[in-house]
């Protein structure tokens, strides 16, 4: 079995075929040269293209050699494989000496008034034209005139803009024209004076900015949240979602010595595609949170919380419990959609499992999806949790008004088991909690149930274990460890797991993949599915089902 | 001795005549509207193809070829653009065209919308052109007047309006696809091509591109002069008359309408009547500022197409400049590249960095601060520019430096030799 969406199955027969340098290259029909060789893995240096925006050509760094058209006929000089459609018979040379001066005298071109200040530039080892520089160019310049200089210019509130190091490849401004449809920003002046500004004479406030900075080739648009934080090459990468919202962008984060510095979106064709909001890059933040972090569990202990082992706190969970032998309607859950798939399937099972109790519960207000003809508006949702689909598959309880979850607590719940942080802004719901004889707090941050529970124990952020969301698309994915969590914190799953050993109920898992394998054993809306397929372009869920608390809005103009 | 043949000019050279839309119609004018209003659009192509018809902008390319690249059926409006932009330096003849005797040129236009199926055609007239963008409006208000442009002209029932559009001041906005962009109200730039304008122009619709002179030809194609007399005018491949710019040292300069089978010693010393002040003849830049420069010995050759095409430069557009052998050409090639650095629209890199480098490096030169050196990398970084860009400019601005640089080295070695 394949998995449906890594690429698409091709129905054709047979794909026409082009070389590269005497390598087979299959493309598909009106495809330029360029993205055919890109898509197959080879190798061409390029600036200005991009493949989510028009081709303007305008660079020269990706020339080629077309040493047969198809028809047997050379082209007359060398062409730039960004805007040269592909031909079936084709015959393109990449490494000649033709191509390498072609590529050279660009890059020539390029270095002359460029500053070349790569020891405080934040691009540094990312930088496109560094890397074709040692690559393809000569080493030394000619040009011994002064350089072009300009001066500083606020452009953005979250992207700074260095217009020395720009090499006009524009595509900053096909960004605002083409993707966000802002126009806030583009090409001024012409000639050897031809730089980048904004139109408004104002700082950009589009909420993507951040995108404009990754396809920048050079340091000459950055983040202003990274900028001199980190030499780039000291950051180690891994592949991750955000759970800034529902959308569940894919991203990178990059972090050096146990810090995360940056997310970056990783590119997704069935999710976010290239691009993710600048919100989203700010939660990189809560994952160095440390002030409020629940570092070990906690017991109370007349009035006060003290620090108590893990084996302790099970122990006096398990005591309690025994010693009140709660009926089903006497145990309830409450959860927030922040808990992954795994959790909320184990935190169900728990219940029902230990208590005979169906009774858990979330948060599930409306919210809204933008509707827009620009791809990137619809990225943004007012659901700022990454995982309620996966709540609603899961039949998780709950309503947009909380009645449900008001009405089962008014029978006086005796033991409250809370996962995260449900319900901050319902006092009604906390006050009614507050009596119960046991509340158990599962999470990573402090917040009002640790302050009213009895146990609590520490959890482990998404940027620090490995778990799966669904996302609003009802998309499974899934995230990795990036960072090592607090020394005392465990993730949730595995909380959950240890918790029901407590209570004498064996669930065997030691392992996410083993608690998802359950999921899709036990569960209708997740059969079918395996943590391994979920890959990193992730799986849609094979039975979608329509969210009625979903609420389509147009763009704001 | 070569003299002028009229077919263009044949109103302007006439000193009775009225540029009105009434001296026009006077001298037979719209004629031969009427007539292609009575053929089908698919025959008049045919015909202009027959002509052999090269466009005047300076390409060459054949005019009927590029009508025929005009789809049909696409569900799209098709549109015919003239190129009224005349920037190339040296250049002079459309604004002598649309300054005295307009309604020729717009009688050209009509044919050509009705040719390829447009339905409001548009005029890019450079914007400095004051004068000639008021005779244009002039003209076009008495076509309105009298029905020839509008709902029914001649009774055709081919509706067709026209616009008189203003360029701000750019050089490369004469480039087809930039003067297109600038149209649609973006930044001039040229665009990638493919697509070619007949395929995604104007709006993303198919559109014909057409200098003026090219299509004030058309009344006299598809009029009483006629294929065969047209083609007579000219060798094979080189057909019609053709409005030649000459300035520079000679002593009558101005614009001249010549067959294509003229010397171009003829020209310089029959037509232009020889050299300034009885001096001896340096050098020719033969169609424009973009072409490669010619020496005295290489000026043996008709000034057509072809000609110029086998010796390595070219026709362009016809704007022959002619200097003498007191002119100082690093001068004169850091005026032309000055040009060139301050017209490149600077989106691809070559043309970008390399018209400004080599400004600089012949900046150097005239401050005396040139060396062997120099000279090779000026070569160099011009040669850099030529067949690397994404429109013609790069060329434009690479070929006079290469031809200066090997025809004229002395020249350059003199501002440092004595150092
Ligand atoms: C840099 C550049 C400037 C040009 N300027 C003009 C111009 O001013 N007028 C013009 O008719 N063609 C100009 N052209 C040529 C046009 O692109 C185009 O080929 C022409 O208008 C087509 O008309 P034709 O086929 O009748 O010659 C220019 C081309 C380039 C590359
Ligand atoms: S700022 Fe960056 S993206 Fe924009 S044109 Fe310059 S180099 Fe390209
Ligand atoms: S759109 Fe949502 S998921 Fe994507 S980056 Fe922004 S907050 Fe994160
Ligand atoms: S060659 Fe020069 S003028 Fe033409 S597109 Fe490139 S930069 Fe612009
Ligand atoms: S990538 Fe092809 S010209 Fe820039």
């Amino acid at each position: 079995m394949t998995s449906g969406n890594i690429m698409p199955i091709n129905n054709e027969l047979k794909m026409p075929v082009f070389h590269i340098d005497d390598q087979p290259v299959e493309f598909h029909p009106g495809e330029k040269i360029l993205s055919a060789a890109l898509r197959n893995g080879e190798k061409i240096p390029h600036y200005c293209y991009h493949p989510g925006m028009s081709i303007v050509a305008t660079c020269r760094m990706c020339v080629v050699d077309i040493v047969d058209l198809g028809n047997g006929r050379p082209a007359p000089k060398l062409q730039t494989a960004c805007s040269v459609d592909a031909a079936e018979g084709m015959k393109i040379e990449t490494m000649n000496q033709k191509v390498e001066e072609g590529r050279k005298l660009v890059n020539e071109f390029l270095l002359i008034n460029h500053p070349l200040d790569c020891p405080i530039c934040d691009q540094s080892g990312e930088c496109t034209l560094q890397d074709y520089s040692f690559e393809y160019g000569s080493g030394k310049s000619e040009m011994d005139y002064s350089k072009r200089v300009y001066g500083w210019r606020d452009i953005g509130t979250f992207v700074s803009l260095e217009r020395n190091r720009c090499i006009q490849c524009s595509r900053c401004d096909r960004f605002t024209r083409e993707i966000t449809g802002t126009n806030e920003f583009g090409m001024f002046n012409r000639g050897h004076e031809l730089t980048v500004d904004t139109y408004t004479d104002r700082p950009m406030t589009n909420k993507f900015q951040g995108n404009m900075a990754d396809i920048c080739p050079v340091g000459a648009i950055t983040e202003k949240e990274f900028r001199f934080k980190r030499r780039v090459w000291k950051l180690k990468k891994i592949r991750s979602i955000c759970t800034g919202c529902s959308t569940g962008c894919n991203i990178t984060i990059e972090h050096d010595r146990n810090e995360v510095f940056r997310l970056k979106p990783h590119e997704n064709q069935n999710v976010n595609k290239w691009w993710m909001c600048d919100e989203g890059r700010l939660t990189y933040r809560i994952m160095n949170e440390r002030k409020t972090r629940i570092n070990r569990p906690l017991g109370r202990v007349s009035q006060n919380l003290q620090h108590i082992s893990w084996e302790d706190a099970y122990r006096a969970i398990a005591e309690r419990i025994s010693e009140m032998e709660p009926t089903g309607n006497e145990v309830i859950a409450l959860t927030d959609t922040h808990a992954s798939n795994e959790e909320l399937f184990l935190l169900k099972k728990l219940l029902k499992d230990g208590f005979l109790s169906d009774n858990v519960f979330c948060p599930l207000p409306k919210w809204e999806q933008i509707e827009s003809e620009f791809f990137i508006n619809t990225l943004i949702t007012t659901d700022k949790t990454p995982n309620r689909a996966g709540a609603l598959a899961l039949k998780i309880k709950g309503d947009a008004e909380n009645a449900e979850v008001k009405k089962i607590i008014d029978g006086e719940p005796k033991v409250v088991i809370i996962l995260g942080n449900p319900f901050e802004t319902e006092h009604e719901i906390q006050q009614k909690i507050k009596p119960a004889q046991l509340v158990v707090h599962i999470g990573s941050y402090h917040n009002c149930w640790s302050e009213i529970a009895d146990v609590v124990l520490p959890g482990q952020f998404y940027s620090e274990k490995k778990v799966t969301f669904t996302n609003k698309l009802q998309q499974v994915q899934s995230t990795d460890i990036a960072v090592q969590s607090l020394r005392r914190s465990r993730p949730e799953w595995q909380i959950i797991v240890e918790l029901a050993h407590a209570l004498g109920h064996k669930f065997n898992f030691s392992n996410v993949n083993q608690v998802f394998a359950a999921m899709a054993e036990e569960t209708k809306a997740f059969s079918g599915l395996s943590f391994d397929q979920i890959g990193d372009q992730g799986m849609k869920l094979k039975q979608t089902f329509k969210d009625t608390g979903m609420k389509l809005v147009q763009a704001p103009a | 001795m070569a003299e002028e043949t009229l077919v263009l000019f044949k109103n302007i050279r006439n000193p009775k005549y009225s540029k009105s839309l009434e001296g026009y119609k006077k001298a037979g004018g719209y004629q031969t509207l009427k007539k292609v209003f009575g053929m089908k659009p698919n025959e008049v192509v045919q015909t202009v193809k027959d002509s052999g018809v090269r466009g005047r902008g300076g390409a060459g390319f054949p005019t009927g070829l590029k009508w025929s690249f005009m789809p049909n059926g696409t569900g799209k409006p098709s549109y015919l653009i003239a190129n009224a932009d005349e920037s190339e330096p040296g250049t002079c003849k459309d604004r002598e065209l649309m300054l005295k005797d307009p309604h020729l040129f717009l009688e050209g236009m009509l044919i050509g919308c009705y040719a390829v199926g447009c339905h409001h055609g548009y005029i890019y007239i450079r914007g400095e052109f004051f004068p000639a963008i008021k005779s244009l409006n002039t003209a076009v208000e008495e076509l309105y007047a009298d029905g020839l442009l509008g709902p029914d002209p001649l009774g055709s029932g081919f509706h067709l309006d026209l616009t008189i559009h203003s360029g701000a001041g750019a050089y490369i906005c004469g480039e087809e696809s930039a003067l297109l962009d600038s149209l649609e109200g973006k930044r001039g730039q040229p665009r990638v091509k493919p697509p070619f304008p007949a395929i995604s122009g104007f709006n993303g619709c198919p559109t014909s591109v057409n200098n003026v002179e090219t299509l004030a030809c058309m009344p006299f194609i598809l009029g009483d002069g006629g294929v065969e007399a047209f083609k007579s005018f000219g060798p094979e491949n080189n057909s019609g008359t053709h409005l030649v710019s000459l300035s520079g040292h000679v002593n009558k300069p101005g614009v001249y309408e010549l067959r294509m089978d003229v010397n171009m010693k003829d020209i310089i010393y029959g037509i232009g009547g020889g050299i300034r002040n009885g001096k001896k003849l340096k050098g020719v830049i033969p169609g424009g500022s973009s072409s490669s420069v010619m020496t005295a010995d290489e000026v043996d050759v008709l000034y057509n197409f072809d000609e110029l095409a086998n010796i390595d430069t070219m026709l362009g557009s016809a704007a022959m400049m002619v200097f003498d052998e007191d002119t100082d050409v690093v001068q004169l090639l850091h005026r032309i590249t000055r040009f060139y650095a301050h017209e490149s629209c600077g989106q691809c890199t070559p043309c970008r960095e390399g018209t400004h480098w080599s400004r600089n490096i012949l900046r150097d030169f005239l401050n005396g601060n040139g060396s062997d050196e120099k000279l090779r990398r000026l070569d160099r970084v011009g040669g850099n520019m030529l067949g690397t860009t994404l429109c013609a400019l790069g060329d434009a601005a690479a070929l006079p430096i290469q031809s200066f640089v090997k025809k004229f080295p002395d020249d350059f070695r003199k501002y440092y030799a004595n150092k």
